[in-house]
């Protein structure tokens, strides 16, 4: 009996949380390279810049997210000590960056639904770029302490991620004939962000596609234009109820739908059924569902983007064109700031702004619906999250209220 | 990480049977003794039915390239003495659905491309800095 390649994932079955809450203040901390902080300091650095924007002090905060993750996340204790609090906050690690920083927010609605929180924080933060000569290939140190990946994995050189994303790069194009100048179009585009943004690690670099085509094969056929940064640095947003965001100060930014997707073979992506897609498939459909809208609805985009092909696929896979036509989809302008098409990763994403995880995409995409982002898409009403961690894919839906 | 990271840890008992196949010049992969099916990566209950028994079997050896990559930046310094290297993805014949990690070796870079069937040759893999060798199934053109 044969396995079946197309049973390779599912979605999570969601309560309808549309137009729930809304996010009402959002914080980044410094993004930099390696600068001797704590992941703790970091989060606490984006959480007063939250607060501050949102016009709320710690005392209002009574929900906390975070995921136990890399490093020391801003729990409770953290939160308190910073604050020099003692209240009492319900508290989820179902937050964070990565695939939860697009579906913190249904969670935050459930526990505001129910009473168990008013106004909850979500923070993610990462010190990588300090931490990485202790890290065994870098951010695949979590990987290599698998042991599956250690013994079956590992022996072949087939680690760490942009191993693993040149295959998924590599087979892309073999099936769709996805080419190098398509996955490059995607990295000037970030780069270009980046180079407005004055908050983007790689501002001052600018990237031609002719210097990307230029540029060595380190994981054929990955250049390092193609791989994320390696940075320090976080972010946090704060969530309330649509009522109580019409008394802030900051213009209301509704969360229209969520959504969740699932694979299978988790974080084994050698075995994935459908090797170059992504559970977006399984995520946008039900965002896009509870929020009533359709991919073409959306004016500005973000992606979780560790590779070019990672965005590549997030952008087939959420419906904003048919599975394998992306690489003709990104050529040319049509992700950039201002080209009237699929406005993408407009702070520079995780290629040239920043390797955050995701949490300042969300800021992004809050910023550009308040009309007070650095590359500005112009009237940018609806704007779509795309999380990823490889087991799981989240979609995350906000408008302008 | 174990003492002869990045080799693998022989002993451990979900991909012992694995090595130990390679030792003896085959390809062993699970199946579910209920439906039949090839487990990969193994692990029970059988992800496919549930059931609890699992027995390897011998494969053929015979598959085709899904995809690879040839990796000029050494991420860990053991792989440094090997760049560049041709790591893979590689279907079996008899279930492509189960995809081996392995190297591909003995074939000219500019041959390489998806779907080219392979068979497997069983050698030692060593790094530089790790005492031992593990022989491992590795791959090369079915016509090389």
């Amino acid at each position: 009996m044969r396995i079946d390649p197309s049973d390779w994932g599912f979605a999570s079955e969601l309560e309808d949380v549309g137009g729930a809450v809304a996010i009402v203040g959002i914080g980044d901390a410094d993004y930099t390279k390696a600068s001797g902080r704590t992941t703790q300091q970091i989060a606490a650095q984006a959480t007063e810049r939250a607060l501050a924007d949102a016009g709320l002090s710690a005392a209002d905060i009574d929900g906390l997210m975070y995921i136990p993750f890399s490093g020391d996340q801003f729990d409770a204790a953290a939160f308190h000590g910073h604050f020099g609090t003692a209240h009492d906050v319900w508290v989820s690690e179902k937050g964070g960056g990565m695939v939860w920083a697009g579906s913190a927010p249904y969670e935050a609605a459930l526990a505001i639904r129910s009473g168990r929180a008013t106004c909850v924080l979500n923070t993610f933060s990462v010190a990588w770029a300090t931490q990485r000569p202790q890290m065994v290939g870098g951010p695949g140190h979590v990987h290599a302490e698998d042991l599956y990946k250690q013994n079956l994995e590992v022996p072949f050189a087939w680690f760490p991620q942009p191993v693993y994303f040149a295959n998924i790069a590599r087979r892309h194009m073999y099936e769709f004939g996805t080419t190098p100048e398509q996955l490059g179009a995607i990295a000037v585009a970030c780069r270009r962000h980046a180079s407005l943004t004055p908050s983007a690690v790689m501002r001052h670099k600018p990237l031609s596609l002719e210097d990307y085509l230029r540029s060595p094969l380190i994981a054929d056929p990955f250049r390092k234009e193609d791989c994320c940064l390696i940075s320090d640095g976080g972010a946090a947003y704060i969530m309330t109820s649509l009522e109580r965001a019409r008394d802030l100060r900051q213009p209301v930014i509704a969360v229209l739908g969520v959504g969740v997707g699932n694979s299978r073979t988790g974080a084994y992506w050698s075995q994935q059924g459908a090797f170059t897609s992504t559970p977006q498939v399984f995520a946008a459909p039900g965002a896009f569902a509870m929020a009533g809208l359709n991919p073409a609805d959306v004016d500005v985009l973000a992606c979780y983007d560790p590779f070019t092909i990672v965005s590549l696929m997030q952008i087939e896979d959420m419906g904003f064109c048919r599975k394998g036509d992306g690489g003709p989809f990104v050529a040319g302008d049509r992700l950039h700031f201002d080209s009237g098409k699929l406005p993408y990763n407009t702070h520079g994403g995780m290629l040239s702004h920043a390797y955050v995880l995701g949490i300042a995409h969300v800021v992004e995409i809050v910023r550009q619906l308040r009309h007070d982002a650095a590359a500005q898409v112009a009237d940018a009403a609806v704007a779509a999250y795309g999380g990823y961690t490889g087991p799981q894919a989240s979609t995350l839906i906000l408008g302008r209220h | 990480m174990h003492a002869d990271f990045p080799l693998p840890d022989v002993q451990w008992e979900p991909t012992r049977q694995f090595w130990a196949a390679a030792a003896r010049g085959t390809l062993m992969i699970p199946r579910c003794d209920a439906c039949g099916r090839y487990v990969w990566y193994p692990e029970t209950p059988c992800r496919h039915c549930g059931a609890e028994r699992l027995t390897w079997t011998e494969m053929s050896g015979r598959g085709r390239l899904f995809s690879w990559s040839v990796v000029h930046h050494a991420w860990i310094p053991q792989f440094a003495d090997r760049l560049p290297l041709v790591t893979a993805l590689v279907a079996l014949e008899e279930e492509p659905a189960v995809r081996l990690v392995t190297y591909i070796v003995d074939c000219p870079l500019d041959r390489l491309h998806c779907d080219m069937p392979v068979r497997a040759v069983f050698r030692p893999l060593r790094y530089s800095g790790v005492a031992g060798e593990v022989v491992a199934p590795l791959f090369v053109p079915a016509d090389g």
